[in-house]
C-alpha cells in the first residue's frame, strides 16, 4: 500500500507494548526507545491504553520525540501523565480530566478543544495552543506562538484558563468566546502580545502584565483595568504559577491590563436580512 | 463595520410587497386561526376581518391550516417598470442594501434560475442485450457502505487475512444520507424527527455543527458526529458514541464562509449542546484554526482516528469548488475514509447571497471530476464519496450516483417532508412550521412522530424508485451504478459540460 | 469442416454492414462496445491428453444458431510443449509495415528465439481484408526496464509491453501473449474461422471457443473472442452492464482498454484479482458474481466476514448483468475456470465423458452431445464457480458452498 495512508493495527490484544511498557504498583513507565527509528504515535497511544485500561495512576513517558496525539481523549480520573521529551502537535486533544505535565517544549496545537484537566508546560508552546478549550487549565512556563487561545468558550461551571509565563504572538484570543488568558512576559521587554488581540473576542477575559496598545487590539476588543474581582482571579492564576513552576513573579499583580469584548454580539448589524 | 450601521438615523427606501395573503370573504369564518399561525404577523384581525398588512412570505403556513379552505398567497405582480438587464430582484437588493449598509442575508440554496444540470441527463434502460429486472420480485440491492475500504484484499500464504481492526464501514439500507443540520439552525423537534428516521431507515443523518443534544445520545449509532471550526459540543462520548466523524471544512450554498448563530437563536437548551453561554452568538470560524494546509488536515484527521481508537470511518466534507478533483484527491491522501462533497445549491440556515449565489460548482459537475480525479489516481476504491447540495427527487439521487458518488446527502429534502416550504426566512428565526426556529410556541408546531413518518416515508418511496430504475437498467445492485456514467446521456445545451462530466451526448451508442 | 453445403451466404449476415469504414484488423471501428448473444463451448483434458482442434469446432458450430457471421475464435492451452515455458506472442498485422513496426518494437524489448507464419487458408470464406497473423517466441529478458521501473515481474513487463503495442504500435495488434497457449480468432462464422486458421492441424490439453451474436455493434478481427493477456483467455455470452464501474477498478490498476470491450474487461480482471492480487479461485469468482447481502447474512460467521468483506472491497470487480463466462489459463496449472452471472442469465452446461477423462463446458447440451454422446452433464450454479485442471481433475462442480477450499 502506498505510504501515504494511515496504517493501523493495533488491538486490544496486540503486543505492542511488549519491551516498551513495565508497570510497577500503578505507575506505568514507556520507554520509547525502538531499534528502527522513532516509535509510531499509534503505538504509543496504544501502549497508553494499555496501561491505562490497567488502571494505572501515573504513566511516565521517556524519550518522546515528536509523536503526536499524545493522550488525546484521555479520560481517566486521576491520571497523571509525565512526558520527557519532545511532544508532537495535538498534544491532550479533546483531554478530559488528566493533568499532563511535559519537561521540555511542546509544538503545536496543545491541548487543542480539551474538555477539562491540566496541561503543565516546562519550557514553550508553540502555535494555536489551547485551540477551542471549554475547560481545564494550560500552564506555559516560556513562550508560545501565534493565535494561541483561539475560541475558547466557557459553560455553565467549566472556564478554561491559560497562563502563558513568557509572550504570546498575534491573534491571541481570536473569536474568544469564555474563560481566561493571563500573559505575564516575563523575561520580555515591551509589550508581550502581538496585534490583532482578540480579535472578533465576545466573552470571555486576557488578562496582560506590561503595555498593549490600542493598535494592538482587533476588532470587537476593548482594552480596560482589571476589577477587583478581576484582581483576584489573576492572583489564584499567578499562585498557581508560582507553584507549579517554583518561580516568583516580579511586582504581582500590579501593573495588569484586562482585554474584553466590547460587545457578546460584535456583529450584529452586520447583515440585512430583507426578503428581496 | 461600515459607517451607516453606527449611525442612529437611517431613511429607509420602501420596498413594495412581495406576496400577499388574499382571503375569500365569501368563506372566510373569521376564526383568526391564519392570524395566530402567522409567525411573520402579515395578518391581522381588524374591524371584524382579518387584513394582510404586508411583510408575508408565502411560507404557506395561513393556508395550510385554514379550515374553510379560503386563502390563497398570490405573488404581488412586478411594480417595477420593466427592464432587461435591471431585475426587479437586482433592483430590490439595492435599495435595501441603500437603506441598511449591510451584507444581505438569505437561507436555503441558491434561488436563482439557472437550469439544474440534473435535468439535463436522461437514464439508460436494458432493451435486449440485457434483461430488466422487476424489483418487485426480484432482488434489486441498494445497500451500501460508508468507509474506507482497502483497496485489495491482503493475502498470505494464499490465505485471506481478515483483520479485525480493518478500517470500519457503516452500513446504510440505501444510498442516501441526511447533510448536517444543527440543532439551534433547526429546533428540537425538527432535529430529532431527522434522527429518528435516519434509524428507521436505517440511514445516518450528520449531528451539525453544536453537539448532540442528551436526548439523542439513544440515535447516536445513526448519527454522524461533526467536528466543524467552532467546534462546540464537543466530548469524547460525542466523537466516540457516533456511526461516524466529519470535518466540516466547507458548505455548499457558502464555500470559504463560516457559521454564524445569531445570540437570540442560543436558547437555554442550545447553550447546554453548544456549551456555550446562553444569548451569546455562537460564530463557526471560516477555517479551522488548527488546519492551514493538507498536512494539518491529515493531523487532524489522524487525532480523531486516535481519540475514537481507530472504530469509526472519519469523513471530510468540503463545498464543491473548481479544483474540487485535486482536493478530493488530497483529502483520501490525508486519510479520510469518505468524503461529502456539497455542490453550490446546497441549503443553509444563513449565509450571505454574495457566496450562496456566485461562489462554487454545481454538485453534477463536482461529483464527475471527483469520481474521475479519484479513478485517475487509483484512490477510488479505496474512499466513501457522498455528494449533495440540490438532491431534489430520486431522479436526482440517482443521476448523482451514476455521476460517481456512493451517497447521495439530502437535506432540504427532508425538511420538505416536514413542511418546509423554502420560503427562504430560515435566518430570521420566525419559521411557522417550527423546523428553522426557536421560538417554544412555533417549535411545538412539529410533532416529530408524525414529522419522522413523512421523511420516512418520502425516501422509502425514493429508495422504490431507485430500484425500479436499477431493474429497468438491468442491475441488481446499487454499487453497479455507481460512477457508470456510461447509463447517462446529455441532452442540455452545452455539450462541453457533458464533456467535462464524462457523460455522452444523446445519440451517442453504447459505450 | 466440410459444411459447404449449409454455409450461409452473405445474405444471411442479416444485411448489416459487416466492417466500418475506417476499419482494420488492429484498430477497433468508432463503435464502442461488442454485445450481444454468443455461443461458447470448451473442452479439457483431465489426464493430460491432447485433444484435436476440430474437436472443440464441432462443439461450437453445432450452435450455429447463436452466431450471426461477425466473429469467432479459438484458443488452444497445452499447445508448444516444446516451447512451453517462452511467451507466444501472436499477432493481427494490417500489413508488412505494421510487422515491421512491432518487430523493431520487440527486438529491443524481448529476447526474441522464433517468429512463424500462423497458418491461414488462402480459400478461406471469411470476409476480406485479412490480417497477416505471425507468432513470436520470446524470453523476457533479465534486465528490463519501462518508463523508469526496473522492478517490474516478468508478466507484468510483458502485460505492459501488449497494452502498448496495442495502444500505440500502428497497423499491430497482439491477440495473444500467454505460455504454451495461443488464440486464433477473426471475423466470420465459427466454421470459417476453424477453416481459415485450420484449427484441426492443433492439438491441445484445452480449448476454448467462441462464436459472436453481437446485436448491436459491428464486429472487428480483434474484437472477437477469446479475449487474452497472458495466458488468461475468455469467452464471454451476454452484457457487462456495469461495464463503466468495472473498467474504473482495471484502469485505476494500470490496465488500459484498448479493445473496448466488456470482455476484455474482464480478462484484466481475472489477471488483477487471481495473478496480481493473489486471491483464490472461489474469491475471485465470489468478488465478480456475489451474493446477495441478504443471502451472505444466512452464511455461518466466519464465512460471512468474508463474504462482506469481499464484496465491499471488491465492489468495482462486481460483474452486474448477464453473462456466462469459461476463463483459461496455463500457469501454474492449465486449468478451465466456468462461471454464470449470480441470477444465471445466461447458459452454462458441464459434462464429463464416461470416462472421467474429459471435461466439456458449453452453452448448449447439444454442443457436448455431438462430440460425447454419453457425456454426464449437469449445470453449475449461479455465481459459483467450476474449476478444472489439467492433470488433476474437476476440482469444482460450481454447486459446493461458495468458500469451500478457502482458508481464511
Amino acid at each position: 500500500m502506498d505510504r501515504s495512508f494511515c496504517t493501523i493495527g493495533h488491538t486490544s490484544d496486540c503486543e505492542c507494548d511488549k519491551g516498551h511498557l513495565s508497570v510497577v504498583d500503578g505507575k506505568a513507565v514507556i520507554d520509547l526507545k525502538c531499534t528502527d527509528g522513532p516509535m509510531h504515535f499509534a503505538t504509543l497511544n496504544c501502549i497508553m491504553r494499555k496501561a491505562m485500561r490497567q488502571g494505572c495512576k501515573s504513566i511516565e513517558l521517556n524519550g518522546v520525540m515528536g509523536q503526536r496525539y499524545i493522550a488525546s481523549t484521555a479520560s481517566a480520573e486521576g491520571l497523571k501523565i509525565i512526558i520527557n521529551g519532545t511532544p508532537g502537535n495535538d498534544l491532550g486533544a479533546f483531554l478530559n480530566g488528566p493533568t499532563i505535565e511535559v519537561f521540555g517544549n511542546a509544538q503545536d496545537m496543545t491541548g487543542n478543544t480539551m474538555n477539562s484537566g491540566r496541561i503543565v508546560i516546562h519550557g514553550n508552546a508553540w502555535d494555536v495552543t489551547g485551540l477551542a478549550a471549554r475547560g481545564g487549565r494550560i500552564m506555559v512556563k516560556g513562550d508560545t506562538g501565534y493565535r494561541v487561545g483561539i475560541h475558547m468558550k466557557e459553560f455553565a461551571g467549566t472556564r478554561p484558563t491559560l497562563v502563558i509565563g513568557g509572550t504570546a504572538k498575534d491573534y491571541l484570543g481570536e473569536y474568544m468566546a469564555g474563560g481566561t488568558v493571563l500573559v505575564l512576559g516575563l523575561g520580555h521587554e515591551g509589550s508581550p502580545v502581538g496585534r490583532s488581540l482578540g480579535a472578533g473576542m465576545h466573552g470571555g477575559q486576557i488578562f496582560v502584565r506590561g503595555t498593549v496598545l490600542p493598535e494592538q487590539l482587533g476588532p470587537g476588543a476593548s482594552i480596560s483595568s482589571p476589577s477587583e474581582s478581576d484582581k483576584i482571579e489573576i492572583q489564584a492564576l499567578l499562585d498557581d504559577f508560582e507553584a507549579t513552576f517554583g518561580t516568583k513573579v516580579p511586582g504581582g499583580i500590579s501593573g495588569m491590563v484586562k482585554i474584553s469584548p466590547s460587545s457578546s454580539r460584535p456583529f450584529s448589524g452586520y447583515y440585512d436580512k430583507t426578503n428581496i | 463595520m461600515s459607517e451607516p450601521m453606527k449611525q442612529g438615523k437611517r431613511f429607509d427606501h420602501r420596498l413594495p410587497e412581495r406576496f400577499i395573503p388574499t382571503i375569500d370573504r365569501e368563506l372566510c369564518r373569521v376564526c383568526k386561526r391564519c392570524v395566530s399561525e402567522c409567525s411573520y404577523q402579515a395578518l391581522e384581525f381588524k374591524e371584524s376581518r382579518v387584513v394582510a398588512v404586508g411583510g408575508c412570505v408565502a411560507c404557506g403556513r395561513c393556508q395550510a391550516l385554514c379550515p374553510a379552505n379560503c386563502i390563497e398567497i398570490r405573488p404581488v405582480p412586478p411594480q417595477f417598470a420593466p427592464h432587461g438587464n435591471w431585475s426587479e430582484k437586482s433592483r430590490r437588493a439595492i435599495l435595501a442594501q441603500a437603506s441598511s449598509g449591510g451584507v444581505l442575508l438569505s437561507s436555503c440554496g441558491a434561488d436563482d434560475d439557472h437550469p439544474s444540470i440534473f435535468d439535463d441527463l436522461l437514464l439508460d434502460a436494458a432493451q435486449v442485450t440485457n434483461p430488466s429486472i422487476d424489483p418487485l420480485r426480484e432482488p434489486v440491492e441498494t445497500i451500501t457502505y460508508l468507509g474506507r475500504r482497502p483497496g485489495r484484499l491482503e493475502m498470505c500464504d494464499g490465505k485471506v487475512i481478515i483483520r479485525e481492526d480493518d478500517t470500519p464501514l457503516v452500513r446504510l439500507d440505501m444510498p442516501l444520507m441526511f447533510g448536517h443540520i444543527s440543532l439551534g439552525s433547526i429546533s428540537y423537534n425538527a432535529q430529532r424527527s431527522l434522527f429518528m428516521a435516519a434509524k428507521e431507515l436505517n440511514i445516518v443523518a450528520g449531528s451539525g455543527e453544536g453537539g448532540l443534544h442528551p436526548d439523542f445520545y439513544q440515535y447516536a449509532d445513526r448519527i454522524c458526529s461533526e467536528v466543524a471550526s467552532g467546534r462546540f459540543g464537543i466530548n469524547p462520548q460525542y466523537l466516540k458514541g457516533g456511526a461516524a466523524v466529519e470535518i466540516k471544512i466547507g458548505q455548499g450554498a457558502k464555500p470559504g464562509h463560516g457559521g454564524h448563530l445569531p445570540g437570540e437563536k442560543v436558547t437555554t437548551m442550545i447553550s447546554e449542546t453548544r456549551m456555550i453561554p446562553r444569548g451569546t452568538d455562537a460564530l463557526s470560524p471560516y477555517p479551522h484554526h488548527d488546519i492551514y494546509s493538507i498536512e494539518d488536515l491529515a493531523q487532524l484527521i489522524s487525532v480523531l482516528k486516535e481519540s475514537t481508537e481507530y472504530r469509526l470511518p472519519v469523513g471530510v466534507k468540503i463545498a464543491a469548488v473548481h479544483n474540487v478533483g485535486a482536493i478530493a484527491s488530497g483529502l483520501v491522501r490525508a486519510g479520510a475514509d469518505f468524503l461529502t462533497v456539497d455542490g453550490y445549491k446546497g441549503g443553509t440556515g444563513a449565509a450571505p447571497r454574495v457566496i450562496r449565489d456566485h461562489a462554487g460548482l454545481p454538485i453534477e459537475v463536482a461529483i464527475s471530476a471527483v469520481d474521475r480525479r479519484l479513478t485517475q489516481e487509483g484512490l477510488r476504491n479505496r474512499v466513501t464519496v457522498c455528494a449533495g447540495g440540490g438532491i431534489r427527487s430520486s431522479a436526482d439521487m440517482i443521476k448523482a450516483l451514476a455521476l460517481g458518488a456512493d451517497i447521495a446527502m439530502v437535506s432540504t429534502s427532508a425538511m420538505i417532508a416536514m413542511g418546509c416550504r423554502v420560503c427562504q426566512q430560515c435566518h430570521r428565526g420566525l419559521c411557522s412550521w417550527g423546523i428553522a426556529t426557536q421560538r417554544e410556541d412555533l417549535c411545538a408546531r412539529l410533532d416529530p412522530e408524525i414529522s419522522s413518518a413523512h421523511i420516512v416515508r418520502l425516501f422509502r418511496a425514493w429508495n422504490e424508485e431507485l430500484k425500479e430504475v436499477l431493474g429497468a437498467m438491468g442491475i441488481d445492485a446499487v454499487e453497479s451504478l455507481v460512477g457508470n456514467r456510461d447509463r447517462l446521456r446529455y441532452r442540455g445545451a452545452n455539450p462541453k459540460i457533458a464533456e467535462v462530466m464524462g457523460v455522452k451526448h444523446i445519440g451517442e451508442g453504447w459505450g | 469442416m466440410s459444411e459447404r453445403g449449409c454455409r450461409p451466404g452473405r445474405a444471411d449476415r442479416r444485411g448489416m454492414p459487416l466492417l466500418a469504414d475506417n476499419y482494420t484488423a488492429s484498430r477497433p471501428p468508432a463503435w464502442q462496445g461488442q454485445l450481444g448473444g454468443c455461443g461458447i463451448a470448451s473442452c479439457i483434458s483431465l489426464k493430460g491428453e491432447r485433444i484435436p482442434g476440430d474437436r472443440v469446432a464441432r462443439m461450437l458450430t453445432i450452435m450455429k444458431e447463436r452466431e450471426n457471421g461477425l466473429g469467432a475464435g479459438y484458443a488452444c492451452y497445452g499447445l508448444f510443449p516444446d516451447r512451453k515455458d517462452q511467451y507466444c506472442l501472436q499477432f493481427f498485422f494490417d500489413d508488412e509495415e505494421g510487422k515491421h513496426g512491432a518487430e523493431e518494437f520487440l527486438s529491443e524489448r524481448l529476447d526474441v528465439t522464433h517468429d512463424e507464419k500462423v497458418f491461414t487458408s488462402e480459400s478461406s470464406t471469411v470476409p476480406n481484408p485479412h490480417p497477416i497473423v505471425w507468432r513470436y517466441f520470446a524470453n523476457v529478458p533479465g534486465k528490463r526496464e519501462w518508463r523508469g521501473d526496473k522492478g517490474l515481474s516478468e508478466d507484468d513487463y510483458m502485460v505492459e509491453l501488449v497494452q502498448h503495442i496495442n495502444e500505440k504500435v500502428e497497423k499491430a495488434f497482439c491477440v495473444s501473449s500467454g505460455k504454451d497457449m495461443a488464440v486464433f480468432k477473426g471475423n466470420g462464422y465459427s466454421h470459417e474461422i476453424a477453416e481459415f486458421y485450420d484449427v484441426e492441424r492443433y492439438s491441445g490439453t484445452m480449448w476454448l471457443s467462441h462464436s459472436r451474436f453481437p446485436t448491436n455493434s459491428p464486429a472487428w478481427w480483434a474484437g472477437a473472442h477469446p479475449m487474452s493477456l497472458l495466458d488468461w483467455g475468455v469467452c464471454h455470452n451476454g452484457e457487462i452492464t456495469s461495464y463503466g464501474v468495472n473498467r474504473k477498478l482495471v484502469e485505476m490498476n494500470g490496465y488500459r482498454c484498448t479493445v473496448l470491450t466488456d470482455t476484455e474487461v474482464v480478462a484484466y480482471m481475472w489477471d488483477l484479482l487471481v495473478r496480481r492480487n493473489g486471491l483464490p479461485i472461489e474469491v475471485a469468482a465470489f468478488a465478480m458474481a456475489p451474493r446477495t447481502f441478504e443471502e451472505i447474512a444466512l452464511m455461518p460467521p466466519k464465512e460471512r466476514r468474508l463474504a462482506e468483506w469481499v464484496r465491499i472491497t471488491y465492489r468495482e470487480a462486481f460483474l452486474n448483468g448477464p453473462f456466462s463466462i469459461i476463463v483459461g489459463r496455463s500457469r501454474p496449472e492449465t486449468m478451465l475456470i466456468a462461471l454464470a452471472d449470480r441470477k444465471k442469465l445466461r447458459p452454462l452446461i458441464a459434462g464429463l465423458s464416461p470416462d472421467d477423462s474429459t471435461l466439456y463446458i458449453a452453452s448448449e447440451e447439444c454442443s457436448m452431445r455431438i462430440v460425447e454422446p454419453d457425456a454426464r452433464t449437469w449445470a453449475p450454479e449461479a455465481g459459483n464457480p467450476l474449476v478444472a485442471i489439467v492433470g488433476k481433475g474437476v476440482i469444482r462442480r460450481g454447486t459446493e458452498d461458495p468458500f469451500l477450499g478457502v482458508r481464511s
